[in-house]
Formats: C-alpha cells, structure tokens, sequence
C-alpha cells in the first residue's frame, strides 16, 4: 500500500506539471490548446531517443527541451494564420501527425513496440528509497514549476497576458507584441510539460506511441477546467485530486464486486461526470481564479 | 503624415469591404471619415492601423510603406495611438491602471505628470480613478479610451467613433479636447464619427465614404455648407452653433 501511494503521488505530481503547463496557455494567455499531451511526449521521446541512442539522461533533457521548443514554436506559428478555435483543432492534429509519426519511424522511436529499458532514475537505491526518491524529485520540480508561473504571471509579463486574453486588439494597440506573447508562453508551458515527460520515461522505463493518445489532452484539460483555470494551486490540486480519486477507482470496483472492465468505463465516467459538473455549476473550479491581481488591486 | 493609395480589403474570404481607398492625413489636422453603418470607415481605421492586412494599394506612414507592418511595430516605431470603436478598455483594471498603460513606455515622472494633467481635464474620470473599468458608463469608457490615448502623446491618433454614447454636453467637451489637441502638438488625428455636424466643426478635412468608396471628400467647412452634403449624409440642418441658455446655465 505504502509503494502504491507512493506512485499514485509521483503520477498525480506528473499530471500537476502538465496540469500548471495547461493552465499557464488556457487559463493565462487564452491559448486553447488540445495538442497539449504532445508537449509531455517532447519529453518522454527526449529521454527514449537518448537512452536508445547510449548518450544518457543529461543528453535526453536537452533533446526533450529542443523538441518541447521546436513543437511550440511551431504551434505558435500556425496561430499566426488562424482563429482561436481553429488553432485549437489545429494543435490537436499537430499532436495526432506526431504520435503517428512517432509510432511509425521505428529507427527513431522504436515504433509501435516503443522504448524500453530505459533506466530508473534512482535505480541503484534499494526499493522503498528509488521511488521516494523519485517522489522527492517530481514534488520539487512541481513547486519549482508554480513558483516559476506564479512569478512569471503576477509580473508584468503576466499583466501582458492577461491584457492579450481580455482584449487583444486594444492590447496590440497599446504596443504589445501579441504573436511574441504567445510563442513565449507555449515555449515555457512546453518546457514543463516535457519536464513531466522525461521524468515520466524514467520512472515507467517504457516510452510508446500509445502514451500519447488525445484522450490524455482532454483528461489534462478536466484537471485545469475542475481545479479551476487561471489559478495555479487550482491546476495542481485538480491533477492531485483526479489521480487520487482514479487510483481508487479499483477499490471501488472491488467493493462493489464489478468486473474489471469497469475500471476503465469509471474513470471516463469521472473525467466526463466531473467536467459536466464542473462546466455547468461552477465553471471557475475549485480554486477560482483571481480576478484583478496583483498590479490592480 | 498618413497616406492611403488605393487600398483594397476585407475579412477573411469575404468580399472586399474597402475597393480603392485614397486618403492623406498630415501632422497638424484632423481628418474625419463619415458615412452610414456597415460602408467600411472601421475597417479602413483598422487597415491604416495594421489590424486589417490590405488586398492591393498601400498604407504609408511618414513616407514609409507600413501595409505589412504589425500594430505593435507601428505603436513604437510611428508612436501611433488607436482607440477602438467597442471592447476599448480593459474592464477588471481600474481607470487609472487602464489610463496609466497608455503611457507605460514613459519614465514615471512624466507619467505622473501627464496623469495629473489628464484627470485634471476630465473630472469625471478622476472621480472614479480606483473603480474597475467595468463599473463604468459607456460615455463615461469612452472617454476613459481617449485619455489613455492621449497620455502617450502619439503622433498618429487613431480614433473610431468618440462621441459615441456621449451626452451633447460631453461630446463638445471631447471635440474641443481633440481640436485642442491638434493646435497645441500638431498631432495627426484620423476619427470616424457618426456625429458628422459636430465632427465637421471640428476637423479640417473630410471623407464621406459609401460602399467602401470615397464618395465625396474636401474641406470640411466646404462640406458643411455644401446643401447635397446636407441632405444626403447630414439628414437636414445643423443644430444651433450656440447651446440653448437653459443648456448653457446647466453646463
Ligand atoms: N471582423 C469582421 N469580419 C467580417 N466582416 C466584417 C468584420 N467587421 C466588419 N465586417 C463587415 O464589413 C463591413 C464594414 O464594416 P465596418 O465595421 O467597417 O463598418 P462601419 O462603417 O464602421 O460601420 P459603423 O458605422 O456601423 O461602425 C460590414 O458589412 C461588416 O459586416
Ligand atoms: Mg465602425
């Protein structure tokens, strides 16, 4: 029970990284993106491709960093050309062409079969001190990341973007360099979320293709929607709460004596449930965002 | 200060709204451009402004060929001032937050000072300097715009629709203000109206547009006296130049 919680907290610390990663695009700059699981795959590729490749994890952060920029930068610039919403089917086709691309170069990726082997990050320490260790590393780097957004946001740079998502127009008018904000923001939030990637790939040792499916954008987006978007602590306790209440999911299953095909059929039901609710009677989620902030009282 | 050649635009795939737009504006003067709902004076504001990419022809700013240059570019390189016809403030900051980013490219002394100035010109503004935006009026936003406009001194002043939603009392106050502007800066001023006796007395040239053409363009006194002008685009005569003296012991 003890190592199982322990995973379940390194997994909702993984999803708390792509949650504030999300939240930083929708919540902060407007930016709907539904390519977002792309942006963990920079990452867990990153890792796979070095460790593959023997050029250790040192190695496999940078290519995780050089292809979280790359695919942001490139989501950025189809923005340039398109409306809010088409960009966002945009970003979900990027994210699709990607996944295929990855499941199919077999030279690069491994293919469909993936990347395995790849070695735990803590892997000499005897069993209960590797995980927890891993635990230690996952809970830093998600303060780390809310104290990077929550200093980027209550900034002037954070003013910027909260001036672009009111009223774009008025705010290019007043000097602000809309397309720069936005590539700015996805190369950050893209940053994160193949943090949580890389450091995913070494806790799993697997990466493939089938990790990368849309349905993970959209369980992403139901953390931000139900932690409440615009808010930080919001996203992460969404993340936390959701990987919670779907690691019980079994528990659950068991004491009602239902077969185990209903795991998954009741994880789906909470992500659409939760979202349903939470989009219909409280679309500020549990922690609202705060309206105003810091500069303007 | 401003030139317009034969400029071609509109939305997306959609037909164009603008077919051959000519228009010069120079430092100094205010050119207004008037004519019915839908005939595209919007959009070419937001063509010289840069939000609106054009077709064909061009848009030149001080002598240089600015058709594809983006809206922030041309804020710092040309110290353009643009207030949008509807969405122009920003309703969580407060008014003096929303009149103080006008200027934000400004050291803070000066700043301070042209804030002073500013709400010392429109008291009921500085009323309200802690309110958010969206507790205002729709006069009251409208004159919020300008004043963040105007704190940045701009060169090319880019103004759509003023006096909208503003008492006959204020929208005087407002054209003076603009007129004022003019003769003590020389500012190059371009402004859309609807109110187009008021906008007239004020402006030295004018466009009337119509179909997305020029339809007719001079001296804006010219126009003011020209009785075709006056039946066609002006809907009869002028208001008395005077307010009445029950106006005038209320103001
Ligand atoms: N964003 C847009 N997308 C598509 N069509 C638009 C858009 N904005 C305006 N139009 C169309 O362009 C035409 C001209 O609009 P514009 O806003 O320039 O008119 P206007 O002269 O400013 O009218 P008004 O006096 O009502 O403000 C209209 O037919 C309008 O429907
Ligand atoms: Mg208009």
């Amino acid at each position: 029970m003890f190592e199982f919680l322990i995973h379940v907290s390194i997994m909702a610390c993984l999803y708390g990284l792509l949650s504030l990663s999300l939240n930083l695009q929708v919540g902060f700059a407007g930016l709907v993106n539904f390519g977002q699981v792309i942006l963990f795959g920079c990452g867990t590729y990153g890792a796979a491709i070095a460790f593959s490749h023997q050029l250790g994890p040192v190695a496999g952060i940078a290519l995780g960093i050089v292809f979280a920029v790359v695919v942001a930068a490139a989501f950025a610039r189809l923005g340039r050309n398109l409306g809010a919403d088409y960009w966002g089917i945009a970003t979900l086709a990027v994210a699709e062409v990607l996944r295929i691309l990855a499941n199919n170069e077999a030279w690069l990726t491994g293919g469909a079969q993936g990347v395995s082997g790849i070695p735990l990050l803590f892997g000499d320490k005897p069993r209960p001190m590797g995980p927890l260790m891993t635990l230690g590393l996952c809970v830093a780097l998600l303060i780390a990341a809310w104290w990077l957004c929550q200093r980027l946001t209550t900034s002037r740079y954070g003013l910027a973007l909260k001036l672009m998502r009111e009223e774009p127009q008025l705010a290019a008018s007043l000097g602000y360099d809309l397309a720069v904000l936005k590539t700015q923001t996805l190369m950050v939030a893209a940053v994160l979320a193949a943090a949580s990637g890389f450091v995913f790939a070494h806790y799993i040792t697997f990466v493939g293709p089938d990790q990368l499916v849309s349905s993970e954008t959209f369980l992403i987006w139901a953390m931000v929607i139900i932690g409440g978007s615009g808010n930080h602590l919001g996203a992460i306790v969404g993340a936390i709460l959701m990987q919670f209440l779907f690691a019980f999911v079994p528990f659950v299953k068991d004491a009602l004596g239902l077969p185990s095909e209903y795991v998954a059929a009741m994880r789906l039901t909470l992500v659409g449930g939760g979202l349903l609710v939470f989009l219909m009677w409280r679309t500020q989620g549990l922690i609202p965002e705060r309206i105003g902030g810091k500069q303007n009282g | 200060m401003i030139r317009v050649n034969n400029v071609r635009a509109g939305y997306g795939d959609g037909p164009d709204i603008l077919q051959g737009i000519d228009l010069t504006a120079s430092g100094g003067e205010i050119v207004t451009i008037l004519g019915p709902n839908g005939c595209g004076k919007s959009t070419l504001l937001k063509c010289i402004a840069g939000f609106v990419r054009p077709r064909g022809g061009a848009v030149e700013m001080e002598g240089r060929d600015v058709s594809a240059v983006a809206v922030h570019d041309k804020v710092k390189h040309h110290r353009m001032g643009f207030v949008p016809q509807t969405d122009n403030v920003f309703s969580t900051l407060t008014v003096a937050d929303n009149v103080l980013l006008g200027a934000r490219h400004l050291p803070v002394p000066e700043r301070n000072e042209r804030y002073a100035e500013l709400m010392a010109q429109y008291p009921s503004l500085a009323s309200k300097q802690e309110r958010k935006a969206s507790a205002l009026s729709g006069g009251e936003r409208q004159i919020l715009s300008l004043a963040r406009a105007l704190i940045s001194t701009p060169k090319v002043l880019l103004l759509d629709e003023p006096s909208a939603g503003l008492s006959p009392l204020m929208m005087h106050e407002v054209f003076a203000a603009i007129a004022a502007i003019r003769d003590r800066t020389g500012m190059c001023i371009v402004m859309v109206e609807q109110n187009a006796f008021e906008a007239l007395s004020v402006a030295d040239r004018a466009y009337v547009l119509s179909l997305g053409k020029v339809a007719i363009e001079g001296r804006a006194a010219d126009l003011l006296a020209d009785p075709a002008m006056r039946h066609l685009y002006l809907g009869g005569e002028p208001p008395p130049a005077e307010p009445h003296p029950r106006l005038a012991a209320v103001s």
